[in-house]
């Protein structure tokens, strides 16, 4: 997914990642030859829009065709294609991506079509393609990949067309807006001239435009796109928020009104509730201006809401399309199925994220045997809120408070007096969006931050003293809290084999009194709880999968044999079917009798994972309570709020309030 | 419902290793380096005659079936001299590359790792040194003390270890904000077992790629103060002082003079060129490949 961060290369005069336009312009010889005629008569384009709902066929073809009559076979002859409604904007049609080094495929064939002011999303896992499809559509696909297949758009091929025709139809005819709103501006270039340099170029014959109908040009755009704010044309990409650069970057791929939009996971980086804003400003835009619109995006329920039609993809291929509702209500094949079932429910709690065979890749010793854990676990034995403050608990947090100082500036607070309980067994999520001083809680529960006042006592040992601790006393805490970071990518050292990173932790937490043997048999046993082989031992992390990798940084903390597990966003960086992994892992942590505290951004996760919520709001708690009380009745805004982002997959998620 | 798909698919098992083949040229300077190494290690055994058996009345005679490189003023086979002076030539540089990069990293991965007050002396030093012409210090200090090889070698050490430094300092940086680092912490890693055990490996193309240019650097300055007259002391096959010994030879055996320069200039460039792979590989095998 990170290969999609970069910049509105096509539009904005890359100057920042201006290696990618070169590469677009002189990238002529990566395009591979046209396809074959015989694959072209094989391929087929699918418009499940035409089609009635499919009434269950057999599910076991390749690319789940619905009812014959939408499959058309394309005859050798790519100019005239039968059946082409003049509708059709972008028609692709067998494009292929391959390593040209290694001959890998990478995008097997896929065929599709977009129709004039249509919205095409495109799912997928990470792996799966989908970026890489847009890519070839916009000619930016990386150095040893060939492109080859067709995909027309108003009468051009963008995969054999000429640098400079693809030059006159960027912008005007098809534009990219790229995922991350925080590096595809130039920090150094004000919004105005971005947008200037994206503006059409006045009709010939026309008088340039004075300065003063640029100017007033650049803020209607801004005000289209939601930014009313005066000097925001003079502020510098960096002074903005994520919400407003990613509104900026739209201003400045419709300026030259393309007929085709292509949104590469547009949302992906941003708060949820910034994310249904953003995503309503597209689907309003894409409908004043009659845009055809191909959004990428790995979230189900983001695709359902704003699409007319979903094409799956997994593996290069296009397993499945139709409208949201048919494939939400009758998935035809085995994989939409199953996407489907891996999205998580936000408003109960399902009893088995994954069923049993699934979680483990070994089978026999998989699930935790209870009597390797001191601590039973208490089930769910209260039935008030448990995070009020309460004597008994494990770790208690009394009016905590974090000052940031930055060298220059205001100081920043980032917890303004929170106080929390968690009891033993129990698991309790911290949510808010970024900035709401999550991450900050956790660091001063590890140790990694030391807090401003306010205390953090864990089984009567206090936590948040400042200078060095004692080495017993932070050798106790170490006992006691133990975490799982984020990015399981760079929280693992890659130079290191998984059963030396197992254990190095053992041995810490026995001060090297183990046998070596002994150390390798309870890494193996550490392994087994998290549902991994013994054969990962000898493995070093670059070779794993995230989820495996996730479930490995699991292990490492649960080597401490801790009291206390606190993740930080555990299954943000990882696919909806191996977040259910990694969640399920930890569940069954938190049955062996460990207690959670869970940050994140997701309230369905929150709601799988956790018996009680503090909701955090600029590093103060807004609301507590038991799960399902504060989803399902929310009492505080701001939480309200927090729900109604959560995507539902029904248009009216988007509706206009 | 089953979910069996949730298990990773069998083809996105471990990624494939695809090791990169040596190009001809990185094997050609492995091959150069080899015999290179060969002759300073064996090199008495390996040259025909005496180097140092004079015969003037062979002095000056082009390559022939006697001498294969001719011989020198006093009549001393070239082809001996050149290979016993493979050891002089190699070994002041391996010895000064090794201690400079073992400097640097130590003193590198201070400063990169604990910052501070140790960082600031560290850096301040290394500035100051790096301020001075590592060369004209070494022929001042040599030319004074009359030192010799092994002094001009400690000086070289003392003048090459900042830019190393330097170098390890920024690799280390980068690493120290990466998350595993906290995550060890967390399990009550020790700051030196941090750095030595988990920063260290990952910066390793970095201090690879170091030690073969300090390698570079001094073969080329060591032969520099041979050249000038400093270093080892007069008579030693020394493929700098064969250089500026067999100069007004160019015209009777030219081969005397060409062929410790060319030897230095091979040495040189096959170990810039390993450096540059090394780099290169040690770099993607971090990444990727077990």
């Amino acid at each position: 997914m990170s290969a999609t961060r970069g910049l509105l290369t096509v539009l904005i005069r890359g100057r920042r990642h201006g290696a990618w336009l070169l590469r677009a312009q002189g990238g002529g010889e990566a395009r591979g030859a046209s396809p074959t005629d015989d694959k072209v008569a094989s391929a087929a384009i699918v418009r499940a829009s035409e089609e009635p709902l499919g009434t269950g066929s057999d599910g076991a073809a390749k690319v789940q065709q619905r009812p014959s009559r939408a499959c058309r076979p394309h005859p050798a002859d790519a100019s005239a294609w039968p059946g082409d409604g003049p509708e059709d904007l972008l028609t692709v049609k067998d494009l292929r991506v391959v390593n040209a080094r290694s001959g890998r495929p990478l995008v097997k064939g896929v065929s599709f079509a977009v129709g004039r002011g249509e919205t095409v999303a495109l799912v997928g896992e990470s792996g799966s393609g989908k970026s890489l499809t847009a890519k070839a559509l916009m000619d930016l696909v990386p150095t040893g990949l060939s492109c080859s297949g067709s995909a027309r758009l108003l009468d051009t091929d963008l995969i054999t067309a000429g640098q400079r025709k693809l030059r006159r139809l960027r912008g005007s005819g098809v534009s990219l807006l790229l995922q991350d709103p925080f590096t595809m501006l130039n920090p150094l270039i004000r919004v105005r001239t971005v947008l200037g340099e994206t503006l059409p170029a006045s009709p010939a014959g026309t008088p340039r435009r004075s300065r003063a109908q640029v100017t007033e040009e650049i803020d209607r755009r801004l005000a289209e796109v939601g930014i009313a704010m005066a000097g925001a044309a003079r502020a510098y990409p960096w002074e903005l928020s994520g919400g407003m650069r990613q509104r900026v970057g739209l201003a400045a791929a419709i300026a030259k009104e393309p007929v085709l939009l292509i949104a590469d996971e547009p949302t992906t980086a941003l708060d949820a509730t910034t994310q249904r804003e953003v995503l309503r400003l597209l689907r309003r835009i894409q409908r004043s201006h009659g845009m055809g619109l191909l959004l990428i995006t790995h979230d189900l329920q983001v695709a359902f809401a704003m699409s007319d039609r979903v094409l799956v993809i997994s593996d290069g291929e296009l397993v499945e399309q139709g409208e949201p509702q048919e494939l939400i209500e009758n998935p035809q094949t085995e994989y939409t199925k199953q996407l489907l079932a891996a999205e998580l429910p936000l408003h109960h709690r399902r009893q088995e994220l994954l069923s049993r065979g699934a979680t483990a890749e070994v089978t026999e010793h998989s699930t935790v045997d209870p009597s390797e854990r001191s601590s039973p676990a208490t089930g769910d034995s209260a039935a008030e809120a448990l995070t009020m403050p309460d004597s008994s608990a494990l770790l208690r947090v009394r009016g905590l408070k974090k000052t940031f100082t930055p060298s220059h500036g205001r100081e920043v607070w980032a917890l303004q007096g929170i106080d929390m309980d968690l009891r033993h067994g129990r698991s309790v999520g911290v949510i808010g969006e970024s900035g709401s001083g999550k991450t900050t809680l956790a660091r001063c529960l590890l140790g990694l931050e030391t807090p401003t006042s306010g205390t953090i006592e864990a089984d009567s040992i206090r936590l948040d003293l400042p200078g060095p601790r004692s080495r017993q006393r932070s050798a106790r805490a170490r006992e006691l809290i133990q975490c799982v970071f984020q990015d399981p990518y760079s929280s693992l050292n890659p130079s290191h084999r998984v059963g030396y990173i197992l254990g190095e932790a053992i041995r810490l937490r026995t001060d090297g009194r183990v046998a070596a043997k002994e150390v390798k048999s309870e890494a193996s046993r550490l392994l087994a709880q998290v549902g991994l082989p013994a054969s990962l031992l000898d493995r070093r992390p670059p070779t794993l999968s995230g989820g495996q990798r996730q479930r490995i940084a699991v292990a490492r903390a649960l080597a401490m044999r801790p009291r206390v597990l606190v993740c930080d966003e555990p299954v943000a960086a990882l696919d909806f079917s191996v977040q259910a992994q990694v969640l399920q892992v930890l569940r069954d942590v938190q049955t062996s009798g460990v207690s959670l505290l869970l940050i994140t951004h997701d309230l369905t996760v929150a709601r799988q994972m956790t018996d009680e919520l503090v909701v955090l709001h600029r590093g103060e708690v807004v609301e507590r309570g038991l799960t399902a009380e504060v989803i399902d009745h929310p009492q505080h805004e701001y939480t309200q709020r927090l729900i109604a982002a959560v995507p539902t997959g029904s248009p009216d998620w988007l509706a206009e309030r | 419902m089953s979910l069996q798909f949730l298990a990773p698919k069998p083809s996105a098992g471990p990624r494939r290793i695809r090791s990169e083949r040596p190009t001809a040229l990185v094997l050609l300077s492995l091959c150069c380096l080899a015999a290179l190494a060969m002759a300073a290690l064996l090199g008495r055994r390996l040259a025909p005659t005496d180097p140092a058996r004079q015969n003037l009345s062979e002095s000056g005679l082009p390559p022939g079936s006697a001498h294969l490189l001719g011989t020198d003023s006093f009549g001393r086979d070239i082809l001996s001299r050149v290979l016993v002076g493979a050891r002089p030539a190699l070994e002041g540089p391996c010895i000064v590359a090794l201690c400079a990069t073992a400097a640097a990293v130590v003193l590198g991965l201070l400063a990169g790792f604990r910052g501070g007050w140790i960082e600031a002396v560290i850096m301040r030093a290394a500035d100051m040194v790096l301020a001075l012409p590592a060369l004209l210090v070494v022929i001042v200090t040599v030319g004074l003390f009359t030192g010799g090889y092994w002094l001009a070698v400690v000086m070289l050490i003392v003048l090459t270890a900042p830019s190393g430094t330097r170098v390890i300092r920024s690799a280390v940086l980068a690493q120290r904000t990466l998350p595993y680092i906290e995550a060890a912490r967390t399990v009550g890693v020790t700051n030196r077992r941090l750095m030595f055990v988990h920063i260290l490996p990952n910066i390793s193309a970095t201090v690879v790629a170091s030690l073969l240019l300090d390698f570079v650097g001094s073969l080329i300055a060591l032969s520099s103060l041979s050249f000038l007259g400093l270093g080892s002391p007069p008579g030693t096959p020394d493929w700098g002082k064969m250089l500026v010994e067999n100069r007004g030879l160019l015209e009777q055996n030219p081969s005397a003079a060409v062929a410790p320069a060319v030897l230095l200039i091979v040495a040189a460039f096959s170990m810039t060129v390993l450096g540059d792979w090394a780099y290169s590989r040690l770099e993607e095998g971090k990444n990727v490949r077990d």
